[in-house]
């Protein structure tokens, strides 16, 4: 178990927390997450929500796009029906809570192989403009369902709070618990994904199709699978946030919520899932931390400044930043602190071990 | 005959958008989608502009103008300049920060205002065959006209354009015959963002500027697309096509579904003819 590089057992090569002190930062990592609600003000505990819903999010596009490579700029398209599909079976069927994630979620798989199928044909540039395409088609679809139920363009359907058996998730702490297992357990899912076949073929794809192929990999199936896998786990986030926000409403699901989570990625790490975590947090705090900044300065100097401007600016200038400098993200910036600090006191360059 | 005036106009102001968006794909491989954004924001330059010239308006064009061709030549040396040789999706996702930071720019100094720009519609001629036109409509068309003919002028006789048209073929010889690739991809950004900004300030001549505004961008990316990615004749024709459709649908269906006529359009397209009417089969990376 001394160094990273030597491995005695295929155990070893699979371990997802290799070092003893990762198991040590994660447990510590957990255990104050699972304090921070007794300390942390309502508020916080709000943001941590936001956070914890936009990971499964992020995740679900670190897995389409960091580990397959098939760029998507239709997740809000995901994300929407996932949220439809909630409204809908609330609104017309009131069916209870643990059905209607898991329907919403098999809604977001039809999709997902619907939006897959041109992959298929084509690659990069031309496959992102299809999922754009798809993006508006289900835009269109939401909105009008929003026009022919009667609710109103502004306010949306507004969805009861979930029931689960003897729980009712209304209290934003309630709601951190179970986010918190639900993050928790998507995030093994796709660290044991990545582990298997499925995840190495995806791998192969993303590096080169070809070689891939040569290798024996359908790449048909492996594809649509990713597209299904992906926007499964997007839909479900999309149901778990129209419960948690109360309302479902067709504005919220525009392009730049779609470019909001391939930010999320980008500024955590393209092909990581300790890179979304960071990125989902990152990006979604960004506007509560530039306005906390804004409050900051002299109120002579925030007078008639459009504060919403800046906190959309700050996403931009994120992306760009991270793309040209840093084009791993904050997952690439914590692994050289941590291979400092494994290193230390030597300097030497480690060679390049599987990093997730 | 009314109708044909209306889409012409549209279509107009969609070829100016669209052939920017050619230009740069031809010259480097990227598709820009802060095309709208950029447009926009050259109206709201224009603005402010007539502010500063005091109400002359060709002194204000002209400002207006010169901030876009250096805006452009600043985006390209800024941003995409360190961006060779990276994966086509990294660009991309460039020019969607790009698109973001100018709309936040728009809000921050503009305030998101949506106002027109006081340019006056000017006199309606009646044409014989009883269309109707406003000197503005009939400039928009002009001057895209003007924009493509000065541009396959460029291109097909100018030493630049021909160095243009190397570099696009294949950057590395056609730097090695001694062009000074650089300049060349400047140069596209700066006419791709001129034509951009001529489109805004059309645009806001007729509609509403504000920063929903920037969904035009789309409606040239798709007529860019129709045509053929690498051809300028295509995003003319593409133009027409997504107008007219867009005018259709507008009129006869449902005024609601004008929106989403382009990304129809496009799903069409890229089931039916993903290289465009007249763009190079070759361009498509098949699977």
């Amino acid at each position: 178990m001394g160094s990273p590089y030597l491995k005695t057992s295929y155990s070893d090569v699979n371990a997802i927390l290799p070092r003893t002190y990762q198991k040590v930062l994660v447990t510590a990592a957990l255990l104050l997450l699972l304090v921070a609600p007794f300390f942390a003000s309502n508020f916080h505990v709000h943001l941590m929500n936001l956070g914890a819903l936009a990971t499964i999010g992020a995740l679900a596009l670190n897995l389409l796009t960091g580990f397959c490579g098939q760029i998507s700029l239709g997740h809000a398209g995901f994300l929407a029906v996932g949220a439809f599909t909630t409204a809908i079976l609330v609104v017309h069927l009131a069916a209870p809570f643990w059905s209607v994630v898991p329907v919403a979620g098999l809604a977001g798989a039809l999709l997902g192989l619907l939006v897959g199928l041109p992959s298929l044909r084509f690659r990069g540039l031309y496959l992102a403009i299809s999922t754009l395409a798809m993006h508006y088609a289900v835009g269109y679809a939401v909105k009008s369902y929003q026009a022919n139920i009667g609710a109103s363009a502004t306010a949306g359907v507004s969805i009861p709070d979930p029931v689960l058996g003897p729980l009712v998730l209304s209290n934003d702490r309630v709601w951190y618990y179970f986010l918190l297992l639900m993050t928790g357990l998507v995030t093994l899912f796709c660290l044991n994904l990545l582990r298997t076949r499925l995840g190495r073929a995806w791998i192969a794809i993303r590096d080169r199709d070809i070689a891939a192929e040569a290798l024996g990999i359908h790449i048909a199936r492996y594809k649509l699978l990713a597209f299904v896998v992906s926007s499964t786990l997007t839909a479900m986030a999309g149901s778990l946030t129209a419960y948690y926000s109360n309302v479902v409403s067709a504005d919220e699901f525009t392009l730049e919520l779609a470019v909001t989570y391939l930010a999320m990625i980008i500024v955590g790490g393209m092909g990581s899932v300790l890179g979304s975590i960071f990125g989902a947090y990152f990006i979604t705090l960004l506007p509560f931390a530039v306005d906390a900044l804004f409050d900051m300065l002299p109120v002579a100097w925030r007078q008639g400044v459009q504060l919403v401007g800046f906190q959309s600016g700050a996403v931009g200038v994120f992306i760009i930043l991270f793309l040209l400098l840093e084009p791993k993200g904050l997952a690439e910036l914590w692994w050289r602190v941590e291979i400092y600090f494994e290193r230390w006191p030597f300097k030497y360059r480690p060679l390049e071990p599987a990093r997730r | 005959m009314e109708f044909v005036a209306t889409f012409v106009v549209l279509a107009s102001t969609y070829a100016l958008l669209a052939a920017g968006i050619v230009i740069l794909y031809r010259a480097s491989r990227v598709l820009n989608f802060a095309h709208g954004e950029l447009a926009i924001i050259g109206g709201y330059v224009f603005l402010s502009m007539t502010g500063f010239a005091g109400g002359s308006l060709p002194l204000a064009f002209a400002g207006a103008l010169a901030v876009s061709l250096v805006t452009g030549i600043a985006i390209y040396v800024v941003v995409m300049k360190r961006l060779t040789g990276q994966p086509f999706y990294v660009a991309i996702l460039v020019t969607i920060g790009i698109g973001i930071l100018l709309k936040s720019l728009i809000i921050i100094v503009w305030r998101a205002r949506a106002t027109s720009i006081p340019i006056g519609s000017g006199t309606v001629l009646t044409f014989a065959s009883g269309a109707r036109m406003s000197q503005l409509d009939l400039a928009t068309v002009l001057v895209a006209i003007a924009f493509y003919f000065g541009l396959y002028l460029f291109y097909r006789f100018s030493r630049l354009g021909i160095q243009a048209r190397g570099t696009a073929e294949n950057p590395l010889l056609a730097s090695q015959r001694g062009v000074n690739v650089h300049f060349v991809l400047a140069l596209s950004w700066a006419i791709a963002v001129l034509g951009a900004s001529v489109a805004g300030i059309l645009y806001g001549g007729r509609a509403l500027l504000s920063p929903q505004g920037v969904v035009v961008g789309f409606s040239g990316l798709t007529a860019a697309l129709v045509g053929g990615l690498d051809s300028l004749l295509g995003a003319l024709l593409g133009s027409l096509i997504v107008a007219l459709a867009e005018y259709l649908t507008i009129q006869y269906l449902d005024p609601i579904l004008g929106e989403a006529v382009p990304f129809i359009i496009l799903l069409l397209a890229m089931l039916l003819r993903p290289w465009g009417l007249f763009g190079t089969r070759e361009e498509i990376e098949r699977v």
